[in-house]
């Protein structure tokens, strides 16, 4: 029997199943015809080559620095006591649910022309230009700061599988440190830090509302993203729709590939869990 | 690790908290003193400080109203997450596990796909076969329960395999408990967790939520996001008025995130998703 899961599953099915295969029917038909013209015409052109190896290149850089920096974090909280780890748990969690238009602001805020670090570093004397809100550097701080807190919070669960065990086990075998780490600890870990790198960059590579905020502020040559384009297409040019819908395919393409990527690699790294 | 942390790893350990710290509080800290500034043009630290501008944007119908809609529009969506999702995810528990990898593949889809191409994917659906109900409020509800419907299943998923609600209901139907005393009795007060935990993520991800709004109902419906980057595209400065919306929308989530934190007593809520961990007994 289904029905108490029917009003569910028709959700899912008509507001994410039905859209999604209208936009990938979308992008390969033409007035009813089966053809691949519009993406023929979105991979020549220079303004959506640019703005597809752009968004690639963001997501990149934005999900590494976060691995970077999130995972040491992740592990140091993990081996935290309870107290100060709830703290920095509150903390993190709302870094990494602030984000959208207020964080686009709080970007003012800190590093506009009258932020609170540019007014400090001017008054100080030092001559300090804040990177432009619309530029790459810009999207990268912004980016990080919802997506490192991100990075922590997915991946401190599962550095409980690295056990204190193995740990004391290394050291009756009179193993050091860097030898425990190399043969054991990076090895466990790997799989959970590249599933999070993975969650990361798709995340990024999806970021609208941030960017759009940022993008529209005072800026005569914003960064190109795929998702900027498609708004901007959805918002102001109705004849270029089928543009915006080959875009949106490949940002789907993306999601899919780098999802089941994540669920392989996570299912080698929970060997060790279980 | 049990063992004693060397000198260099303990200062580079408090050299990165403090800087994440930094990183972390810093905007926090310059929007709040913006919403309280009277100039700011010169020095490191506001001229002076006031409550002006939360008397001005308290006394904005156009914010105040942007702010009651999105008020409105979370919890309603909030509210079908809960009617719709807890019995699907009870169901596929207890009675017809093929529910469970739809419902699983479902989730993965709002968790992968960028908000604005499923926006654009139902704009063009509905476009196409039901133009007369394009740009209602309606269609935002529905597509909003749809992208954080997964956060919430997730939730319920866990606390019911943490409370092992198979063999609970299967207890309570053995002692001869009626359906109804089985939901009431055993399953809400195992899951309430659960349920809490959900219900605050789904409110926080469709009070935020710019993409969906912006394509799908637009100006006709003006949220806080959209009021925010509408304030933010103007020229003008609105400066000071962006800064109260933000810190009042900051204070609602971080009220939100205390009452999860203290409610999971310091545990993280979120897992890497489809990961099972070895509390839940099914793994």
């Amino acid at each position: 029997m289904w029905l108490p899961a029917v009003p569910l599953l028709l959700l899912i099915a008509v507001a994410l199943v039905l859209p999604a295969l209208s936009l990938v029917i979308g992008s390969v038909t033409e007035d009813g015809q089966l053809t691949l013209d519009g993406w023929v015409r979105v991979l020549t052109r220079r303004g959506d080559q640019t703005a597809i190896l752009t968004s690639l290149a963001l997501a990149t850089v934005v999900a590494t620095i976060a691995t970077l920096v999130g995972t040491p974090v992740a592990w140091l909280l993990s081996r935290m006591l309870p107290v100060g780890r709830a703290t920095w748990l509150a903390l993190l969690t709302v870094g990494g649910n602030f984000g959208g238009i207020g964080l686009a602001f709080a970007y003012f805020a800190v590093l506009g022309t009258v932020g609170m670090v540019t007014l400090a570093l001017q008054s100080l004397g030092v001559d300090f230009l804040p990177p432009r809100p619309s530029s790459f550097e810009g999207l990268v701080l912004v980016y990080l700061y919802t997506n490192v807190p991100l990075f922590v919070l997915l991946t401190m669960p599962a550095m409980g599988a690295l056990r204190d065990e193995w740990w004391e086990a290394a050291q009756v075998a009179s193993a050091t440190r860097w030898q425990f780490w190399r043969r054991v600890g990076i090895p466990v870990l790997t799989p959970f830090i590249v599933a999070g790198w993975l969650l990361i960059f798709t995340w990024s590579i999806g970021i609208y509302g941030l960017a759009y905020a940022l993008a529209g502020a005072g800026a005569a040559t914003p960064t190109q993203l795929i998702t900027l384009r498609i708004g901007v297409i959805l918002k102001s040019d109705v004849t270029e729709t089928w543009r915006a819908n080959v875009l949106a395919v490949i940002l789907m393409g993306i999601a899919i590939v780098s999802l089941v990527t994540y669920r392989a690699i996570l299912r080698r790294g929970l060997r060790w869990v279980t | 690790m049990s063992a004693p942390p060397r000198r260099a790893g303990r200062i580079g350990s408090s050299l990165l908290f403090g800087l994440l710290a930094v990183y972390l509080l810093l905007p926090i800290i310059a929007v709040l003193l913006y919403s309280l500034a009277t100039v700011w043009r010169a020095r490191i630290l506001p001229d002076a400080f006031t409550l002006d501008h939360y008397v001005r944007v308290f006394n904005d119908p156009r914010i105040l109203g942007a702010f009651g809609r999105s008020f409105l529009l979370a919890s309603i969506v909030t509210c079908i997450d809960i009617l719709i999702v807890v019995p699907a995810a009870y169901w596929a528990r207890i009675r017809n596990p093929r529910i469970t990898p739809l419902l699983a593949l479902g989730a993965a889809i709002p968790f992968a796909l960028p908000y604005v191409v499923i926006a654009f994917g139902i704009d063009r659906l509905i476009g196409e076969f039901v133009p007369s109900i394009q740009n209602t409020l309606a269609v935002l509800i529905v597509a909003q329960a749809a992208i954080a419907f997964p956060f919430f299943y997730w939730a319920v998923d866990g606390s019911m395999a943490a409370a092992g609600i198979e063999r609970l209901s299967e207890a309570a139907e053995t002692c001869g408990a009626r359906p109804r005393q089985i939901v009431r009795r055993i399953v809400f007060p195992a899951i309430r967790m659960g349920v809490v935990t959900g219900s605050v993520l789904v409110f926080a991800v469709s009070f935020g939520e710019f993409a969906l709004a912006q394509v799908l109902v637009g100006s006709a419906f003006e949220t806080l996001p959209l009021w925010q980057a509408d304030a933010m595209l103007q020229t003008t400065g609105r400066f000071n008025d962006l800064a109260v919306t933000t810190v009042l929308s900051f204070v609602l989530l971080f009220l939100l995130a205390v009452v999860l934190v203290t409610w999971n007593r310091g545990q993280t809520v979120r897992l890497l998703p489809g990961a099972t961990t070895q509390k839940e007994g099914r793994a």
